[in-house]
């Protein structure tokens, strides 16, 4: 017993350091007050936590991020949410053919979609930068909308709507009045988790990134490759933390994992 | 269960459209270029032609992009296995309340972005790193080391983005497994050698490929991790996918590199169902004879 009483506390801190420490030495170094990225820090200082708010291509990308991030998720739930309720609910020809096209998009790499897209799209129709990133981050939502729906969708009885529609109701009112309020959560979970993987994104956005025209992770990548300072380190810190807010906020009121 | 066929279309069609013409169509208009004869010989007419792949890889670079792209996914695949077979039976082992607590914190760089996971091991790796501090500090080397820009800085950046999945898929696998499987088999007088090669491992396996295939195909297609710890040298296949578009312009060498991403990706998913519907058949099998 005293080889396991052993065993389990040192696999399991050396685990989470391995996992969580780069994190906190990344929050540390945010709080320098060096002129480079160091760890330990050099002084402590909030100047490159108020530099973040200051750089011009962070502000313009971190909007850019955030509209895609919202505005992607909620049309992929509103091609989404129907969808999943077909497959769950219909006798529909091709489901199986519906299902993997429309859930493909998470196998293929995100590098390949962005340059399909920027090459068979964008540059033979003319799209602008930001309507082809727009197309492109609801593609990557779509598979986790419809994922999480669906699931949610198929630990609901069926039998309650169609219940709604024999008292009288349209399939429609019985969808609103009786199915939606059922699924609030599991349609609340996906667009958490539709924003969060739209708003990482990096492979997807590449190639149609334009000249001032990126997400907020891409601008960071093209930054840290000319400038060593501690700024994309505080992003970095600042991001994590809203993130993990989010998610956090969620689990407590959503009960978040049950659907992801 | 609604029998109209044209409503069910109706709500299901927007999706499927649209997931065709932004992804699929695209995608395979991409993957079909890298045979086209036209698009690779610049020969009039539609015939097709393997010689892309041919000349793909008659370049010792993109041979060693791709045997390092493999070898990586399969070292990050196998470290990932070890290190999460010791964590996951930790975790298992803890009180429940604890239990939760340690699995939120594994869970916890998952919900960070990539980029700022990646970007962490400038700061731990680089020449005024701490890892180079802590080895002159000791006098193991007299100079700062190059582990930045090299595949160990890879293979550790991948390891740290992956190995939650894996460790979360064992955990599940583990506990799903019969309670006291290992104590009947120690009683019966296996070493511990024994229980995990005869006990665990088979009744985890279908955890461990579900792991092993979200930490392999990961790895392939990672852009992020060799982007930022690989530097333009030492490249993997989706960075070397990028430096043919962006810097050299070959269009036909993106297209080979996006086929051979796609057919692995899909193998790795394809394995992983088999493994999840042979599981469906075994538990089915158990409830009938039941």
């Amino acid at each position: 017993m005293t080889a396991r009483n052993f065993f389990i506390p040192v696999t399991l801190f050396l685990v989470i350091a391995f996992l969580i420490g780069p994190f906190l030495i990344i929050v540390a170094a945010s709080f320098s007050a060096g002129e480079t990225l160091a760890f330990p820090p050099q002084g402590f200082s909030l100047r490159w936590i108020a530099k973040v708010f200051t750089v011009e291509s962070f502000r313009a990308s971190f909007a850019m991020s955030l509209f895609l991030a919202i505005g992607g998720t909620a049309v992929a739930l509103m091609l989404g949410i129907p969808a999943s309720y077909a497959l769950s609910r219909y006798k529909l020809p091709g489901a199986e053919v519906i299902r993997t096209v429309v859930s493909a998009p998470i196998i293929v790499p995100g590098i390949i979609v962005g340059l399909a897209l920027l090459r068979y799209i964008v540059v033979p129709f003319g799209v602008g930068i930001t309507p082809a990133l727009f197309l492109a981050h609801t593609a990557l939502v779509l598979p986790y909308a419809v994922r999480v729906v669906s699931a949610s969708l198929d630990n609901l009885r069926s039998d309650i709507e169609e219940a709604a529609v024999l008292l009288g109701s349209s399939r429609l009112g019985a969808f609103f009045r009786v199915v939606m309020p059922n699924i609030r959560g599991g349609i609340l979970s996906a667009f958490i988790l539709g924003f969060v993987t739209s708003f990482n994104q990096v492979p997807v956005s590449l190639f149609l990134s334009g000249p001032g025209v990126r997400t907020l992770p891409v601008d960071m990548i093209a930054y840290m490759e000319i400038v060593f300072d501690p700024s994309v380190a505080a992003l970095s810190s600042l991001l994590a933390f809203l993130s993990i807010g989010i998610v956090f906020a969620a689990e407590r009121f959503l009960g978040f994992s049950r659907y992801v | 269960m609604f029998q109209n066929r044209a409503e069910a279309l109706a709500l299901a069609l927007p999706a499927a459209i649209f997931a065709a013409a932004v992804f699929l169509v695209p995608v395979l208009i991409l993957l079909s270029e890298g045979f086209r004869s036209a698009a690779v010989d610049g020969a009039a007419g539609g015939g097709w032609t393997l010689s892309a792949f041919t000349e793909f890889f008659s370049s010792s670079l993109n041979r060693t992009v791709f045997l390092r792209t493999l070898r990586l996914g399969a070292i990050v695949t196998v470290v990932s296995a070890v290190i999460g077979y010791a964590a996951a039976f930790a975790i298992v082992s803890l009180k429940p309340s604890t239990k939760g607590k340690i699995t939120g914190l594994v869970v916890l760089p998952l919900m960070i972005s990539p980029v700022a996971r990646t970007y962490a091991w400038i700061v731990i790796l680089g020449r005024t790193g701490i890892v180079n501090q802590a080895f002159q500090a000791l006098g193991i080397s007299e100079a700062p080391l190059r582990i930045l820009f090299s595949e160990t800085a890879i293979f550790i950046g991948l390891l740290q983005l992956f190995l939650p999945l894996m460790i979360i898929s064992l955990i599940s696998a583990l506990e799903n497994m019969p309670k006291d499987a290992i104590a009947a088999a120690r009683v019966l007088g296996a070493n511990w050698f024994q229980v995990f090669w005869k006990v665990i491992l088979p009744l985890t396996r279908e955890g461990l490929v579900i792991g092993g295939t979200l930490v392999f195909t990961g790895s392939l297609t990672a852009y992020i991790t060799p982007a930022i710890l690989g530097g333009s040298k030492v490249l993997m296949l989706e960075t070397l996918m990028y430096q043919q578009v962006s810097v050299s312009n070959n269009f036909v060498s993106a297209s080979v590199i996006a086929f051979i991403l796609i057919v692995m990706s899909f193998a790795a998913n394809i394995l992983l169902k088999r493994v999840a519907t042979a599981r469906n058949r075994v538990r089915t099998e158990a409830r009938g004879t039941q």
